[in-house]
Parts: C-alpha cells; sequence; structure tokens
C-alpha cells in the first residue's frame, strides 16, 4: 500500500497560483470557496534589501486526524494510503473539523450544505495520474509520490534534503512536507 | 478539467491544441467528444511547458462558452457606442463591409483604410496580406511596445536579431527589464532549473518583482534609466579591459569609434541617473562580462521608454558584440529565418503593395527605422545573407498614434475607416484619451473580437472570432524564428464564430482577390507553409499528430560561414544602415521621457516617477476580465507605492487614488510595498470593467483606472527611430480620490 504525500519547494514557488485555479476548475468550485491558497510572505525588509517567499497551502494529510477524529457522522475518513477525504453523502456540515484542523484547510460549501477539502485528487491518482495543481505547476513546485516508495522522488526530497512540517509540534504528522530556501 | 468528467468513457478523442491566452502558445491535451471539449490539461510532451498551465490556461474551459461572448455578427442599429445590434449573417456582413471600404477607396484612396491589431494571437500575414492587396500601408500594431525596435535594431547592426539564447550551456543571464515569472511560464521553470545547475540571474528592474526575487543578482535601477545603464557597462568594459579584442577584431567594425563615444560614460557619470552605486554599475558588466558565454533576454520595457528606447536598445545590443557574446556556443544565438518552410513575410505579398503606396505609409516620413524606408534597408542587407527577410507586419507599420491623429485632424490624409482585430485600443495603445476620441470620431470601424470591448461597442460591426481551442495555431515567434511548434484545433468554431484568417481571405474574395486566396482554411495555408521542410505528409493535422514541432539543427559561428546580414558583413558597432537612415550611428545617451534633471519645473508639479505597463498574473494586456474565476485573485486595479511615499501624502493600504500626468488622470488602489522605491508609482495595465454595461458615454469604465491615460505619445517623446511612445520614465502626481470626486477617468 502506497502512502502518498507532497513536497512543496518553495525555493520554486513564485506565487503564480495556477495551482489555485487548476484546483478550482478541478473541482467546480464556487468563486468564494478555495482548497488551495497561495501566501506570499513579503516583500520584507527595506527597499532594496527585500526578501518574499510564497507558501501554497492546502490539506496536511495528517497521519493523526484531529478532523477525522472529531467527526461525528464518520464523513471525514483517512484511507489506507493516507489520503484524507470527506464522504459527502454522510457530511452534515456541522463544522467541527472547520474548527479543530489547525492548517484552516477545510471550508464550507455554502450551496452544498457540506465542509469541503483537497483529497489530492484521489479520483486521478486512482487512475496512476497525479493530483490536477502538481500537474499544472509551471515550476515543479509541488511534487507528489508514494514516500513508501525509495525510489520516488518525494521520497528521496523527503529524506535528502531539509524538508519540514507546518505545525510538526503539534504531532498531527502532515504528509505534506515544506522545503525552504535561503530567499525564505 | 472536472474530476465529474469521466475522461474513460468512449468516444473520446485527444487533439493536441494550444493555449491561446497570451503568445507563449504552451501545449495543451483537448479530451473532445462529439464535437465539444470536455476536459484539457497541459500537455506534458510539449518542448516548453512540459504540462504546466498558468491561471489563464487553466480556464480555456470557462472562456470557451462564456456568457458574454460574441458569437454571431453584429451590425450597429443605434448610435455610435449606443448599444443596440441587429444579428446579421457573415455573408450581409462581409459584402456590406467590402462595399463601404470599396467606396473609402474609391473616393480617398486605399490608404484611408488601417487596421489596428494587438498581440501576435492572429494570423496576421493573412492581414497584411489583404492589406497589401487592398493597396494600403497603413497597418499597425502595438509592436512598437514589444519587441520591434529592439528587433530591427539589433539586426540593423548584426544581422538578424540573437533572440535565440542558448542558455543550457550559458554561465549567466541578464533579464533586462523582463519577469518571466509573471509573464512567461514556461522561460522562468527553465531559467529555475538552469539556476540549480549554476547558471547566475541578473534581473535589471526598478520592481522587485517574482524574477527579481529569485535572482542572484537584482539591479533596482531608476525607471527609464536603462541607457544610461547600457552605455556605463559599455564604458566599463571597454576601458576596464574587459572586452573580447579577438572577437572584435575578427567580427566587428567600428570599435573605434565606440570607445570614442562611450569615454565620458562612466559609472561615475551614471549613477546619479540610474540610482545605482558606482559599483553596482561595474559589478553587473564585470559578471557578464568575464562569465562567459553568458545571454541578455530582451523585455519589452526599454521598447516602451519613447524617447529613450533607441539609445538604450542599440546600447544594450552592443554590449553583446563587445563582450564576444554572440554567436558562440552558449550566447546569443541567430537562428536567423525559417529556411525550410515558407516564411510569414513570404506570405504576405508585399511586392503587391505599390512604391507609391509604401511612400504614403503614416509616421514613415518621422519614424524611419520600422516602416518602408527603415525596413526596406534591413531587409535588403538581410536577403543577401539569409534569403530571405523579416516579417513585414510587426517589423514595417504605420506609427500607431499618428494613424489616430490622422483620424482626427485629417493630417497628412484623412483615414476613414479601421478595422480591428484582435485589440482594444481605447486600454491597450498610449494616450488613452486621443485615442478613445479617434474611436469615437472614424468614420467606419470594424471589430473583430471576443468580447464586446470598448472598442468593439463603439464599432459599425462587431464580428465573433474563434478562440483558443477553436482554432490551429503555428507558433513562430512573429515569422521570425527557424523553429515551428504546431498545435491543432481541437474543435470547429462554435456558433458563427471565424478564424481571423477566414475574416480577410473572405473580406478579400469580396473585394475581388479571389484568386489570391488558394487556401480555404488556416490549416490548408499552414500546410503550405510547411510543405518545404519534406515531411511529405498530406495534411497540417498530420504534422501536429506525428511531428509536433520542427527544430533545425542549432549552428554555433555561422557568422564565420555566412558573415553578418549587414553592408560591412560584420557586426556595426557604428552603425552604417542607421546612419543612412539619418540616425546616430553610435547609441546617443537620452534621459528618461519626463526626469527631475532635464523637466526641473514639470518636476515641481509631477514629483514621482511613474512606470506603466507590467504584466501581472492573471491577466494578459486588457483581457480576461471577464472571468471570475481568475478576477477574483485580482478584483480591483492596484498600484505599487512604497510606505515612505504613502505617509507623505497620508494614503494608507486599499485607498482609492488619482494618478495623474500632463495627460489626464486615472484611479488605482494602492499597494503599499516594499517592492518599489519611494518616489516611484508602477501601475496596473489594461483594466476595464466588463461587468459594467459598455455604453456610451462610459463604455464599460474604459478610462477610469486605465493606466494609458497617463502616457505619452507626442512626436517629440516618441523614440526617432522607431517612433514608439513613452509608457515609462514619465513623471506624475497623485491625490486621494475623495467623495466628491470619485466619478469617472479624466
Amino acid at each position: 500500500m502506497a502512502r502518498y504525500a507532497m513536497v512543496i519547494d518553495t525555493r520554486s514557488c513564485i506565487g503564480c497560483h495556477s495551482c489555485t485555479v487548476a484546483c478550482r476548475v478541478h473541482n467546480n468550485l464556487p468563486v468564494d470557496m478555495i482548497y488551495n491558497p497561495v501566501t506570499t510572505v513579503g516583500p520584507t525588509g527595506v527597499y532594496p534589501n527585500l526578501h518574499m517567499a510564497h507558501i501554497p497551502l492546502l490539506c496536511m494529510h495528517c497521519e493523526q486526524t484531529p478532523c477525522v477524529n472529531s467527526c461525528p457522522t464518520g464523513a471525514s475518513q483517512r484511507r489506507e494510503d493516507g489520503i484524507v477525504w470527506i464522504e459527502e453523502s454522510k457530511c452534515v456540515g456541522c463544522k467541527t473539523c472547520v474548527m479543530v484542523c489547525p492548517y484552516g484547510a477545510r471550508v464550507s460549501n455554502h450551496e452544498k450544505g457540506t465542509v469541503q477539502k483537497c483529497d489530492f485528487c484521489f479520483d486521478r491518482v486512482d487512475k496512476g495520474s497525479i493530483p490536477r495543481c502538481v500537474q499544472s505547476c509551471h515550476q515543479k513546485a509541488r511534487i507528489f509520490g508514494d514516500l513508501d516508495d525509495e525510489t520516488s522522488e518525494v521520497f528521496k526530497l523527503v529524506n535528502g534534503e531539509h524538508a519540514v512540517r507546518l505545525l510538526d509540534d503539534l504531532g498531527t504528522e502532515p504528509y505534506v512536507f515544506y522545503i525552504y530556501g535561503l530567499e525564505g | 478539467m472536472n474530476r465529474n468528467v469521466d475522461l474513460e468513457q468512449e468516444g473520446i478523442e485527444i487533439k493536441k491544441s494550444c493555449c491561446y491566452f497570451c503568445h507563449e502558445n504552451c501545449g495543451v491535451l483537448a479530451y473532445v467528444k462529439d464535437g465539444k471539449v470536455i476536459a484539457i490539461e497541459g500537455d506534458p510532451e510539449f518542448p516548453t511547458n512540459a504540462g504546466g498551465l498558468c491561471c489563464r490556461g487553466n480556464i480555456a474551459l470557462k472562456h470557451i462558452d462564456h456568457p458574454a461572448r460574441i458569437n454571431y455578427p453584429q451590425k450597429r442599429v443605434g448610435k455610435k457606442g449606443e448599444g443596440k445590434w441587429e444579428t446579421i449573417s457573415w455573408d450581409q456582413a462581409l459584402s456590406e463591409i467590402a462595399a463601404k471600404l470599396t467606396q473609402i477607396k474609391d473616393e480617398s484612396g486605399a490608404e484611408a483604410v488601417a487596421t489596428a491589431g494587438g498581440t501576435a494571437r492572429t494570423d496576421d500575414w493573412a492581414r497584411r496580406r489583404f492589406m497589401n492587396l487592398f493597396g494600403s500601408p497603413n497597418g499597425f500594431h502595438n509592436a512598437h511596445l514589444c519587441w520591434m525596435p529592439t528587433f530591427m535594431i539589433e539586426t540593423a547592426i548584426c544581422g538578424w536579431s540573437p533572440f535565440d539564447l542558448d542558455m543550457g550551456n550559458s554561465r549567466v543571464i541578464i533579464l533586462w527589464g523582463q519577469n518571466p515569472g509573471a509573464s512567461g511560464m514556461p522561460a522562468m521553470h527553465h531559467l529555475t532549473e538552469l539556476q540549480r545547475k549554476g547558471l547566475k540571474i541578473v534581473v535589471i528592474d526598478p520592481r522587485y518583482t517574482e524574477t527579481a526575487a529569485k535572482a542572484d543578482l537584482w539591479l533596482p535601477l531608476r525607471p527609464g534609466s536603462d541607457c544610461a545603464l547600457a552605455l556605463a557597462m559599455l564604458h566599463v568594459i571597454i576601458y576596464e579591459g574587459l572586452a573580447d579584442d579577438a572577437f572584435i577584431a575578427e567580427n566587428c567594425v567600428g570599435y573605434e569609434e565606440l570607445a570614442t563615444h562611450v569615454a565620458d560614460f562612466s559609472p561615475e557619470w551614471a549613477a546619479p541617473l540610474t540610482w545605482l552605486t558606482e559599483e553596482q554599475i561595474r559589478e553587473v558588466a564585470t559578471i557578464y562580462a568575464t562569465n562567459k558565454p553568458g545571454n541578455i533576454q530582451w523585455g519589452t520595457t526599454l521598447d516602451q521608454q519613447g524617447r529613450t528606447a533607441g539609445g538604450a536598445i542599440h546600447a544594450r545590443a552592443l554590449l553583446r558584440a563587445v563582450t564576444g557574446n554572440l554567436d558562440r556556443i552558449g550566447s546569443d544565438l541567430l537562428s536567423g529565418p525559417s529556411l525550410d518552410s515558407i516564411t510569414e513575410e513570404e506570405m504576405e505579398c508585399n511586392e503587391y503593395l505599390t512604391d507609391e503606396q509604401k511612400a504614403k505609409q503614416i509616421g514613415s516620413d518621422r519614424f524611419k527605422l520600422m516602416t518602408w524606408p527603415g525596413y526596406s534597408k534591413i531587409a535588403e542587407n538581410t536577403r543577401k545573407v539569409w534569403g530571405k527577410a523579416p516579417t513585414a507586419e510587426w517589423m514595417c507599420e504605420a506609427h500607431p498614434p499618428s494613424v489616430f491623429n490622422a483620424i482626427l485632424t485629417g493630417k497628412p490624409y484623412s483615414v476613414r475607416a479601421l478595422l480591428v482585430s484582435a485589440t482594444n485600443p481605447v486600454n491597450s495603445y498610449g494616450n488613452s484619451k486621443v485615442v478613445l476620441e479617434a474611436l469615437r470620431k472614424v468614420e467606419f470601424m470594424v471589430t473583430c473580437d471576443y468580447w464586446m470591448t470598448p472598442t468593439a461597442a463603439l464599432s459599425d460591426y462587431v464580428l465573433p472570432i474563434a478562440g483558443a481551442l477553436e482554432r490551429p495555431t503555428m507558433t513562430t515567434v512573429y515569422g521570425c524564428a527557424d523553429f515551428i511548434l504546431a498545435s491543432q484545433r481541437a474543435i470547429q468554431p462554435m456558433y458563427e464564430r471565424r478564424n481571423d484568417y477566414n475574416f480577410w481571405k473572405d473580406l478579400g474574395i469580396q473585394l475581388g482577390q479571389k484568386e489570391m486566396w488558394p487556401w480555404e482554411t488556416v490549416e490548408d495555408a499552414y500546410h503550405y507553409k510547411l510543405e518545404p521542410c519534406g515531411y511529405g505528409l498530406d495534411t497540417y493535422d498530420e504534422f501536429v499528430e506525428f511531428y509536433r514541432f520542427h527544430f533545425p539543427e542549432r549552428e554555433y559561428n555561422k557568422s564565420q560561414r555566412q558573415g553578418f546580414a549587414t553592408p560591412s558583413g560584420k557586426i556595426e558597432l557604428y552603425s552604417s544602415v542607421l546612419k543612412d537612415l539619418g540616425y546616430s550611428p553610435l547609441p546617443e545617451y537620452v534621459g528618461p521621457v519626463e526626469n527631475e534633471i532635464d523637466h526641473p519645473e514639470l518636476a515641481k508639479e509631477y514629483p514621482l516617477v511613474l512606470s506603466t505597463g507590467n504584466g501581472f498574473m492573471p491577466f494578459h494586456h486588457s483581457e480576461q476580465f471577464q472571468i471570475k474565476d481568475l478576477r477574483y485573485l485580482r478584483h480591483e486595479p492596484y498600484f505599487q507605492i512604497n510606505p515612505v511615499t504613502a505617509a507623505e501624502y497620508s494614503i494608507k493600504e486599499d485607498d482609492w487614488v488619482w494618478i495623474e500626468t500632463q495627460r489626464g488622470r486615472m484611479k488605482q488602489k494602492a499597494d503599499l510595498t516594499q517592492a518599489v522605491a519611494p518616489r516611484v508609482i508602477i501601475t496596473q495595465r489594461g483594466w476595464w470593467f466588463p461587468e459594467r454595461e459598455v455604453v456610451e458615454p462610459d463604455l464599460g469604465g474604459c478610462l477610469e483606472s486605465n493606466t494609458n491615460v497617463l502616457t505619452s505619445t507626442r512626436d517629440e517623446d516618441c523614440d526617432p527611430m522607431s517612433g514608439t511612445w513613452a509608457n515609462r520614465g514619465l513623471l506624475c502626481k497623485i491625490y486621494k480620490v475623495t467623495a466628491t470626486d470619485e466619478k469617472g477617468g479624466n
């Protein structure tokens, strides 16, 4: 069984928002919803001594899942391959998961009355493809793969670079990893 | 690609198409069923984008059947700009347009019909073919703002523009006024990959851009001071022992004259003009001259600087020659025209336009480089060496501001009809208030577009044009590269949309040009262009399916075999071509069009430095404001201002602010950012508001936040060689919009 993970190489990200638009189109999202915002930090400093970094955010597909644990209906689930997803027909829109997610990765769909979020495009992944945001990224700043596969690029990056997890001290064990450059 | 669409269902065909929302033409795979595109994704096998798509590329299916698209020919029935239209057939539209053009030609001569274009996202060899056969020399684009002055000056001095950068073998690249991080995603990706392997990236830009943030060295110069920087770099290279003497001796003429000419352009001289330190200027010159081979990537910035553009472009071009970074492995290569295929110039029928008509080209009496006088001279040189000439469309055009003036003043003669294709001049040409006045006044106007733009709204006829996925595309870098990227249409045009090619062809046939248009479809014409390549195929679509691109083998040191396509056969550091046209053979220093040193009185009233025209995601020029899935990213227009300057004017984040030059004022919201220097204002381009009614007098707020209200097209502000006008290096003042002062754009 695979253990899916994503590495985000912020050294390459230029903040173009291609991933957010690709995701929006793929998931047919209303204009006020977004799964994977890109936050830009900076420019910080004083002209012309500046730094800027772009941090794409999304569901972290945690190993320890406060969202799944708190879901009263069983709609929020984690698959064996690590993908955390929401079974829409079971979601009653109580937003408990929205409140417990430390990454702000879950959003309410006011049209449907349910909560939605990134599910690593498992519709594509299950057919051997990669998530839409990963394919769309010109900069190849998003790398997706199986962390259990020692030949995979994500394995090499997570184990070979200084890949970090966001809010690591919470113990949620995200499977989205970030690589920062000096400019970050 | 929507996740609810089943891509494994039966009957799906995958077409090798391309994106059409800027001129990168990234490869796209289109999933087609029953004549409809049901999904798209980036083509992983396409050589430039390798599967990637930017924001715009991803919304193709929102664009293709957007409710605001124009789908049927429209004829004006109310007053001009009133918004009353009648849907008519193409046959009726074309025959009525042809009748009116015939009448104008009979009464006032063919030159009374002009045509305005936008970027290279049309088959404009067909436009040129039509205009040449019709007999008018007055076609134009925003070519002046986008590379063509660079192309022509470089071709004048070294026989072709060396725009083919051999980056894979290079050690350093200067991105001069270019921000691929927002405007050229495939290029940015390749730069990032090469940077990881050791390529050093130098960015010259007043703005801390997406690209500057990734650079190894960023030179934050004063907007519009590139000419001073380039001259000082030449000085450092020549006087500090960094020139490539062997290369110069073998390949160049005029070195002594150049050395004498730049003797006084020292870093000490340039530092106060550029706001850089002497050390920064020495550093960039040294890095480029000593880390060979190296590249200089053109950006449109220098082309957009008006009067100072020619000198800046000229000086920048000479940097390659004095360092030997030209035509050698790893440097900037002379691809030359396509020798394997039929070029766009060869499709244009330029020989059908009489010398008498060529002489009437508006602006050619003053701005000779990009009009028939200069183009003819340069084309004669390139033909001798390459056997072919640069595309005349783009490189040899009427001077746009002069055409708009001709409409208004009748001088040098009256221009009565304007055929507009793929452009919205109100927002994209300089000095918008004058352009708008001209469009309101012109006797007869036809617009080919996707949308009811402010320009279309003022037209007599608006014709529905096929867009991305509905048209094939042959990417050739304005017909001036030796390679070809080919994409096919995914579907036939929806509703009654047609290709721009069909508009020119069908209009030509109405006007008696039938035997000159042997190609029924644009694919037939592309096939004809490709036939000499020798693939032995029956159709253009087969080429796309089996080959997709044509790259001739890269040849270094071409000049050793054939010389340079100049009168002397050498790189002319002292340019005989420019001299013969009446211009300085050496790059002259010209200050920014408006600046505090040359114009101290003006600077008292307009104390801030203004730069306009920069590209920004997710929009391209004045397009895509209709698409909600993009607009949510940038809902309103913003200009950049340093917090220190903002504090002086009590301007806070998100305040609406008037920005005013001698030409007029427009308003955008304040983005307080350290990305720009104090005293510098950088505005967003293109803005109009399609969500409003696009009728007179507001016309979708086409002047309200339109940065081109601020730009200058006065003859004395234009580059004397190319005629390009001034988007950058201007002076402005700012003041907050108040409750009593919020309406209108001027």
